[in-house]
Parts: C-alpha cells; sequence; structure tokens
C-alpha cells in the first residue's frame, strides 16, 4: 500500500532528514514510525503526502509513484489518503459537521451523501451530540477525533498520522489509540510517528526505527524498543 | 452544483468575516473607478462641446452697408466658389438683430438700445476643413466690404489641441486609476489570504484542489470590484445630473448622452469585476503552491 524505495530527503542548506530507506506497508498494516526528534519521521509522512518531495528514490502510495505525480494530481493522491496530525489541523471558523464535511465537499460529492457520511462518522468517534460545536469549544481529545472523523470519512484505504497524541494525556491517547486501531480493523492501512513509546508497547504492531534519516529497525509485533534489547 | 452554491457560500462568509478589510477595498476601488468614469465623462463633455463649436459657423463676414444687399450677394456667390468653403450662407440685418435677440433674450434692456439698423449684415461661412480658415481670410483681406471678419476657428484649433490634451491625460488617468483598483483589490485579497494561510494549507492537506481554494477568493474580489464599481457610476450620474442643472449659457454644458453614460457605467461595472477576478488571482498565486 505504502513502498518506499532507497528514499532520501535533503533539504536547503544540505540538511539530510531522510537518507537510503526503504519498506514495505502492506495493505491492512498497523506501522508505527519511532524514533528521536529529527529522525526523519514527520518528513516521511510528508513525503507520502506530497508535502515533500522526495531528493531521491520512489515512493508508490496506493500503486502510484507519488514522485512523478504532477502538481495538478497532488489533490487526487490527498484525497486517498487520511491525515492525522498533533496540532489537530481543524477550521477555526467551522463547526465539528463542517469540518469533516469538508473533508468529501473537496471531492464534489453531493449534500446528502455528505450529510450521511458526516453522521455515520461522528458517530464513530463518539461526537455525535457535539456536531454544532466549534473547535475551540471542545477539548484536546474531541479536537483529535473530529481530526480523525475528517481523515476517515471518505473511507480512505490509508491513515497516515504524525504524533496523533503528543498534545494528548495519557488516558485520552488510549481512547484515539482505540479508535484508529478500530479504523485499521476495517481494512485501512495505518502509518503513526510517535515519540509514545507506552502507546507502542501497548499494541505490539509492526514498529520502524528511525535514527538520523535511517531505518535502523523494522520489526512485527515489537514493542518501542528492539524486543532483542529486552 | 452544490460545490458552486457551497463555494459562494464561503466567499461571503468570507466577505463578512473581512467585512473591514473588504470595505476599504471596496471604498478604495470606488475612488479609483470613480476617477477612471469621471476622466471619461469628462473627455466626452470635452469632444460634445467642441463638436457644437466645429458644426457652427467656421467665419463670419460682418460686410458694410455699401452696396446693400446685391453686392453682398454677389460677394456670396463668390465665397461660395472658393473651395475650402463647404457652404457659405447671408444672414441680413433683420436676421443679425433675430440672432440678437435670441443671444440676449434674458437682458432685456440690452435688446431695447439695439436697433435692426444698428447690426451689419453678414456671410456665414463653414469650410471643409477648419485650418484652412486663413487662406479664406487671405483672399478676402482689403476687400471693399469687409467689415470685419470674426475666425471662430482660431478658438476651435485651441480648444482641439486642448481636447488632444486633456483626452491624453483623460486616458492616463484611466489606466493609471484602473491599474490602482487591480493592485488594491490584488492587495485586500493577499491580506485576506494571509490572514487564512493556515486554513489553506489544512484545506490542501484534506485533498481541496487549488480551484476549489481559489474560487471563494475570486469570487470575492470580484464582489469587491463590483461593489466598488457600481458606487463609482452611481457617484458619477449622481454628480453628472448636479452638473446638468448648471445654467447652459456658459461656455461649456455639462450634458453627456444617457446612452454613453449607460454604457460607460456598464462598462466601469465589468472593470470593476474584472479587475476583482485579475486582483484575486494575482493575490493568490503564490499561495497555492503545493
Amino acid at each position: 500500500m505504502i513502498r518506499l524505495h532507497n528514499v532520501a530527503k535533503v533539504y536547503d542548506g544540505g540538511v539530510v532528514a531522510v537518507q537510503e530507506v526503504s519498506m514495505d506497508v502492506r495493505k491492512g498494516e498497523f506501522v508505527f514510525l519511532v524514533g528521536p526528534s529529527g529522525s526523519g519521521k514527520s518528513t516521511l509522512i510528508r513525503m507520502c503526502l506530497r508535502e515533500e518531495k522526495a531528493t531521491r528514490g520512489k515512493i508508490w502510495v496506493a500503486g502510484k509513484d507519488i514522485t512523478k505525480l504532477p502538481t495538478w494530481r497532488v489533490p487526487y493522491l490527498r484525497r486517498t489518503v487520511g491525515t492525522i496530525f498533533q496540532d489537530f489541523k481543524l477550521l477555526p471558523t467551522k463547526t465539528v459537521a463542517e469540518n469533516v464535511a469538508f473533508a468529501l465537499k473537496v471531492t464534489g460529492c453531493p449534500r446528502s451523501i455528505v450529510r450521511r457520511q458526516v453522521n455515520t462518522v461522528l458517530e464513530l468517534v463518539g461526537l455525535s451530540a457535539k456536531t454544532d460545536r466549534y473547535p475551540r469549544q471542545l477539548s484536546g481529545g474531541e479536537q483529535q477525533r473530529v481530526s480523525i472523523a475528517r481523515a476517515f470519512v471518505n473511507r480512505p484505504p490509508i491513515l497516515l498520522a504524525d504524533e496523533p497524541t503528543g498534545n494528548l494525556d495519557p488516558a485520552t491517547s488510549v481512547g484515539i489509540m482505540r479508535l484508529l486501531d478500530r479504523i485499521n480493523r476495517t481494512g485501512t492501512t495505518v502509518m503513526m510517528a510517535t515519540h509514545d513509546f507506552a502507546i507502542v508497547d501497548a499494541m505490539r504492531r509492526r514498529v520502524v526505527q528511525l535514527d538520523r534519516g535511517r531505518v535502523v529497525r523494522d520489526q512485527s509485533g515489537s514493542g518501542y524498543e528492539s524486543s532483542d534489547e529486552t | 452544483m452544490s460545490t458552486l452554491l457551497f463555494l459562494i457560500g464561503e466567499a461571503f462568509v468570507n466577505l463578512r468575516r473581512n467585512a473591514l478589510v473588504a470595505t476599504g477595498a471596496i471604498l478604495a476601488v470606488f475612488v479609483s473607478l470613480a476617477l477612471a468614469f469621471g476622466a471619461l465623462v469628462f473627455n466626452e463633455l470635452v469632444r460634445v462641446n467642441t463638436l457644437q463649436w466645429q458644426e457652427g459657423d467656421h467665419l463670419i463676414i460682418f460686410l458694410k452697408d455699401e452696396g446693400g444687399p446685391v453686392a453682398h450677394s454677389e460677394l456670396l456667390s463668390q465665397i461660395n466658389d472658393y473651395p475650402e468653403v463647404k457652404n457659405a450662407w447671408y444672414l441680413d440685418k433683420a436676421g443679425a438683430y433675430q440672432e440678437f435677440l435670441e443671444i440676449y433674450s434674458d437682458q432685456p434692456a440690452l435688446a431695447a438700445t439695439v436697433t435692426a439698423a444698428d447690426l451689419p449684415a453678414s456671410i456665414r461661412v463653414e469650410l471643409e476643413d477648419i485650418s484652412t480658415y486663413q487662406e479664406v481670410q487671405f483672399r478676402l483681406v482689403g476687400h471693399p466690404l469687409l467689415r470685419r471678419l470674426s475666425v471662430f476657428s482660431e478658438g476651435i484649433e485651441r480648444l482641439l489641441s486642448l481636447t488632444g490634451v486633456l483626452n491624453s491625460i483623460g486616458i492616463g488617468l484611466v489606466v493609471l486609476m484602473g491599474a490602482s483598483a487591480v493592485v488594491l483589490i490584488a492587495n485586500t485579497i493577499r491580506m485576506a489570504i494571509y490572514a487564512r494561510r493556515e486554513e489553506i494549507a489544512i484545506m490542501k492537506l484534506v485533498g481541496a484542489g487549488n480551484w476549489f481554494i481559489r474560487v471563494p477568493f475570486i469570487i470575492e474580489g470580484a464582489t469587491v470590484g463590483l461593489l466598488g464599481g457600481g458606487l463609482a457610476a452611481a457617484a458619477v450620474f449622481a454628480s453628472h445630473n448636479l452638473l446638468e442643472r448648471i445654467p447652459t449659457d456658459i461656455l461649456i454644458r455639462f450634458q453627456a448622452d444617457q446612452g454613453f453614460l449607460l454604457s460607460r457605467a456598464i462598462l466601469i461595472l465589468a472593470f470593476g469585476g474584472l479587475a476583482g477576478f485579475i486582483g484575486s488571482s494575482l493575490g493568490l498565486r503564490r499561495f497555492l503552491r503545493v
């Protein structure tokens, strides 16, 4: 579902963020990207969204080589990849329902379908009672649920999450992870960058560890630290 | 269809949220386009007024009484034969008196002191080309019947050259004000976009295409341009109506054709809308790079 082959990213000024990364994420997999700050986790996610272009190598997302994707096709790529961020990235002037509906409206989805889908997904994330609230009227956990609802509302085959629990307390983080787990069980491929070792250890999924832009460990059913070390 | 309605709705929500900035832009566009429209109308007034003079008598040959109508008639036929002359006609003393009474109809005291006998007969000349008035003048110098030659062409030439200058200034003003309207709208939209750059980034992240983001801003810009253009048209119409009331016996008549005003008002409105479209398109470019 996501495939990287010898991918490198060098920023202006020669800062190397990612080097020679190759990995293959299969359909329905749940993959944690772990590693210290500056190890290249977020850059990798941004490259999969074509927010950044790889300096070298190839990236395939949902079967398409996105390193060759023309600029005008990028929005179509992003409609097949749901994204969740640490800072939620909700539109402050839109209500919960409008924020979620926005992801469908950009695809030109008819109003009746938008309404039905939005109601369904808000029920899934447990926010059907707060559809008319604005993001500022919600807690951090609730805002992240809205963000997940928006990412999942058009049933994308891939979900990318960049530190989705980074701004949340442990109890709320557990709730968010349960939600992501439920989404993953529907067949959606999830790739999540995180620092939260408790979550990684609890879920025991595939872990790709990065250090200074390189993959130093790729282990299934693993915890935050290498199983060999524990 | 529902997408278009959604985008139009977004545009008006943006306008409401940026009411202060939008009002400032509308007023700035109004001033620019009112000046541009005013310059167009001014040009038209100058053209209409000089046309009136051009259509009138280019030369008036005031005649001595010696020889009477017979000698005057001979001179008239001579003048009609001049190649520079398009048309010439005779105005006798009675006709001159009638014209005098018309011109000074608002001054009966003056009219009472003059009789037909006091006024000279004259030959009125319309030239093929007003620039040839000097040739006609040269032919008549020293003619025994010539009392005085009044050359309106000199005034017309001066006015025409002035019109040329005024036209150039007017066109310059129209171009300058039009360009400033585009820049003002572009700047307003830029400010609106800058204030919402994070929202735009979020829209792009969830897969909004450039046109989906662009259209509300373009509608916003076009609305600002149309409102500014509409206000400018209304202001120029109102000013024209006020100027029309100025008494018409002074040098310039402030009366432009209503059809002209209407067509130019539509042009100004369309320009306002177009300026908004171009301005917002220019203002958006930088923020839509993927």
